[in-house]
């Protein structure tokens, strides 16, 4: 979104007539990005809507919170991946699944998705993002499928882009190697 | 390590492989829009005139306070001084109507005592023959 276009929204934000107006133009402009960055942490449709719900609810009810330090977009990204690992962190619990292994049991999920239609390549490649990390698995998702800018995923994340960069150095090495290894 | 890398390259990342229910982007913007509880709208608050005038009345209030406080402590001050000074006198005056001689007759008499005692002529060798 446009800074003045953002700056625009803002006014009909503070303003207690147009605030519903402005909300639903903030919607408009964020919702499917959002559900795409939230779903690819989540993999299921069900889920990601229902967080996506979440979001939303959360931002509407903390409006007068968000002091424009960051711009929009970051304040709703930074919802949308907190709310995300909350949930994950519940999933795992709800698994036993220690902190220290991975996210397999997710691959479950995205092969009982019924809005799941990937290739074999294409679900060898989930496979391998669940054995990153949580922070290297969402900086390659930014950067591999969403193509984010570093500056932006640096203000997001509150990551510096030097590390953002390893971070995702290390992840593309991983993958590979688990590809291969799959091959 | 280049055939891993490959492999990376070889998955279209431009295809999607997640879908989506038809017409859910449609439709979810007004679903997200129904579900948000509805906010009390907040009337800007009016500020009362006593309000707004409340810290300046008390500010005004502490500094008369402290003048008339510092007032009345140099007036008392003021007053203390005189009536010691007064008080001096009042002895003084009490003093020479309960003795037999006047005032004067009592420094007639230190001053023949002093006369008779020598007292001029040592000052005088003093301070005037060496």
């Amino acid at each position: 979104m446009e800074m003045n276009n953002e700056e625009t929204l803002l006014e009909a934000l503070r303003n207690p007539h147009t605030i519903r107006q402005g909300f639903a133009d903030l919607v408009a402009a964020y919702s499917e990005r959002l559900y795409w960055q939230i779903r690819k942490m989540v993999l299921s449709h069900d889920d990601a809507n229902d967080i996506l719900q979440d979001v939303f609810v959360k931002a509407w009810t903390n409006l007068e919170n968000f002091r424009g330090d960051a711009k929009l977009t970051t304040w709703l990204y930074r919802i949308a991946i907190n709310e995300s690992i909350t949930f994950l962190n519940k999933k795992r619990s709800q698994n036993n699944i220690s902190i220290d292994e991975d996210d397999s049991f997710l691959i479950n999920v995205l092969e009982s998705d019924d809005y799941f239609d990937g290739d074999e390549a294409a679900l060898q490649l989930q496979k391998a993002i669940l054995t990153l990390p949580e922070k290297q698995r969402l900086v390659f998702q930014m950067k591999y499928f969403d193509e984010m800018k570093y500056d932006e995923m640096s203000e997001i994340l509150g990551t510096s882009v030097g590390a953002l960069k390893a971070s995702y150095h290390h992840a593309v090495k991983k993958i590979e190697k688990f590809l291969g290894e799959e091959d | 390590m280049k055939s891993h890398f490959n492999k990376l390259e070889e998955i279209d990342r431009k295809r999607n492989p997640f879908k989506v229910p038809d017409n859910y982007f449609a439709r979810l913007n007004e679903e997200i829009m129904n579900h948000l509880p509805e906010k009390e709208i907040v009337p800007p608050r009016t500020v009362p005139f006593w309000d707004k005038v409340k810290p300046w009345v008390y500010m005004a209030a502490m500094f008369v306070g402290l003048y008339i406080t510092i007032q009345f402590l140099t007036r008392q001050a003021d007053n203390d001084n005189v009536a010691s000074r007064q008080s001096v006198v009042q002895i003084q005056e009490s003093y020479w109507s309960t003795v037999q001689v006047t005032e004067e007759e009592f420094y007639q008499y230190l001053e023949e005592q002093l006369v008779e005692e020598g007292y001029f002529d040592y000052m005088y060798d003093q301070y005037y023959l060496n």
